[in-house]
């Protein structure tokens, strides 16, 4: 079975809503997420519209990043945000353009690759959730819940939905809006 | 200059402003969001709300929490107001304002009342079934709060590393420790703000006593665990194995049964996503809970009796529970490692008990939860 390349570096080059500090910083914590469980390359089994096999290859974070990334949480947060944008990427041809502050943090909008917006009319809005211990059936669990959380009107843009589990190395995507009317 | 470069100035002071408060750099990263909220000030001052409408809601939400987040307080609040008159604003836009406005309100009042509140507050939101835009049944709230501050307590327990509770409240230092604390917070659906409050200014922690930010960030930790992998995630937070029983009761206790509510959703204000407990973390928690119990009676395995009823009364010092079973009271032993901020709340209502009968016909117990007529077992 053909194995898609998921490239979680220089993600800045490819997704114009990424600037250089945040996508070092996201890949960091990939790593650090990563080295927990496993070693490069990593092969990551996805679910996305149909089931796919990708392989990342990655470095293993040397002290300083580890120390910069003990909060279990953060990191395993950003290394979602970086292992789920490098993922929809492949399998959706989507790029983030946008970035936009919340209350509480930042939403992505993503959209085809080559899409040069003037605005965020037709952008997806991105909700990504990370698990550091997990297996297929809690990645199952999360989509759901994210799913469900797209749907509560946090914004009427469509909204994807990304959640990735690092110990077994799943990465599972779903259009909140399909699923929902399925 | 266009909205998009606007925009995309503001994106970039953003991300270096969340990557200064990330390496500890507080002062910069004021200074940067700052920035970034001018460039989105400017960037929607291009927009036309009518042709854009999406557009013009994310950005002002974004130029909205840009001058939260530098600290221009008064100002967020202004602006929050000013773009919350306009008729042609999207829900979701508004959504997010008021609730930014509410949180500027409840920090306002606590800072206000005197009292030191820790960072990481969070907002519970209950959801579906019986409850509507700004109102649901009081006892459904009620008992979700007080498993809440049953959990926070529980939790700082844990993390000092104190003997299981078995009977009776929190000791005086806990409480002291971490207080929670009711704020009212915006409708949508029904929600409420809980936040904590720590030792009084000036107070020292004590070596073997946790920060209560680690308290507040733990209890979503472990909430977390719950909801989504009660097996595996749970175990990593919690290792101790009675502590993790009693917060995997607990958060089932917040956990819908499907008829009065159907979704329950804590956020906190510290950016973590949120935690969603749903029919199928229920059930997930359910099933993990009942491998945990005893399945055995005198050496005998026997297959468990599911009876339902309503919970009479419990002695948990003398072993025992009364269940009301079609005016028939049955007599449940057993129950000594049950603890009373899991059972307490649940005497006069419809529960579900898992037993095990013995050869004489005797009930010894395993599991109880609420039952609102439509939880499966």
């Amino acid at each position: 079975m053909q194995k898609h390349r998921i490239q979680i570096e220089d993600l800045e080059g490819r997704h114009p809503g990424l600037t250089p500090g945040i996508a070092l910083a996201y890949r960091e914590a990939a790593e650090v997420c990563l080295a927990r469980h496993h070693s490069s390359p990593t092969d990551l089994s996805i679910e996305h519209k149909s089931q796919v096999t990708g392989v990342a290859e990655w470095n293993p974070p040397d002290a300083r990043t580890k120390r910069g990334w003990a909060n279990e949480t953060d990191a395993t947060e950003a290394g979602a945000y970086c292992v789920a944008l490098a993922t929809i990427e492949v399998t959706g041809e989507l790029v983030a353009i946008s970035r936009a502050e919340t209350r509480t943090g930042a939403d992505y909008y993503i959209a085809p690759k080559g899409t040069q917006p003037t605005d965020l009319e037709a952008a997806y809005r991105l909700e990504v959730s990370g698990i550091d211990e997990g297996d297929a059936s809690s990645v199952k669990t999360r989509l759901n819940q994210k799913i469900k959380q797209a749907l509560r009107g946090r914004s009427s843009l469509p909204a994807i939905a990304a959640v990735v589990a690092f110990s077994s190395a799943n990465v599972a995507i779903a259009d909140a809006v399909q699923v929902e009317q399925k | 200059m266009t909205w998009a470069q606007h925009h995309q100035e503001s994106e970039r002071a953003s991300a270096e402003a969340h990557l200064a408060r990330r390496s500890g750099d507080l002062s910069s990263a004021k200074s940067l969001f700052d920035r970034a909220a001018e460039a989105e000030l400017k960037a929607i001052a291009l927009l036309d709300p009518a042709s854009k409408p999406r557009t013009y809601g994310i950005t002002a939400v974004s130029a909205a929490a840009l001058l939260y987040k530098s600290e221009r307080v008064a100002e967020a609040e202004i602006f929050a107001h000013s773009i919350l008159s306009r008729a042609d604003l999207p829900e979701f836009a508004t959504d997010q304002l008021k609730e930014l406005l509410q949180t500027i309100w409840n920090e306002q009042v606590q800072a206000s009342a005197g009292v030191r509140f820790v960072p990481g507050q969070v907002t519970v939101s209950v959801d579906g079934g019986e409850v509507v835009r700004g109102g649901a049944p009081l006892d459904l709230i009620v008992e979700r709060v007080q498993t809440i501050q049953s959990l926070f307590y529980r939790t700082a327990e844990f993390l000092k590393k104190l003997p299981l509770r078995r009977h009776g409240p929190a000791t005086k230092p806990i409480q002291e420790l971490c207080r929670p604390w009711l704020f009212q917070s915006v409708p949508g659906s029904y929600q409420f703000t809980v936040a904590i409050q720590g030792p009084a200014q000036g107070d020292m922690f004590k070596a073997d006593e946790p920060e209560p930010r680690l308290v507040a960030s733990t209890f979503m930790t472990i909430l977390e665990g719950a909801a989504t992998d009660p097996e595996n995630a749970l175990q990593n937070v919690v290792p101790d194995t009675e502590y993790r029983s009693t917060f995997l009761k607990l958060a089932r206790n917040l956990a819908p049964t499907g008829r009065s509510f159907s979704q329950l959703e804590i956020r906190s204000s510290q950016g973590s996503g949120p935690v969603v407990l749903t029919q199928d973390s229920r059930k997930a928690m359910t099933r993990s809970i009942r491998q945990q119990a005893p399945v055995a009676v005198a050496g005998n395995q026997i297959e468990p009796t599911i009876l339902r009823g309503v919970l009479r009364a419990v002695h948990l010092e003398k072993d025992w529970l009364e269940l009301n079973v079609e005016d028939k009271l049955l007599h449940i032993s057993g129950v000594g490692e049950t603890l009373d901020d899991v059972i307490g709340p649940l005497v006069n209502h419809a529960v579900i008990v898992q037993a095990i009968a013995d050869a004489k016909g005797a009930y010894v117990f395993r599991d109880i939860e609420l039952d609102d007529g439509a939880t499966d077992v």
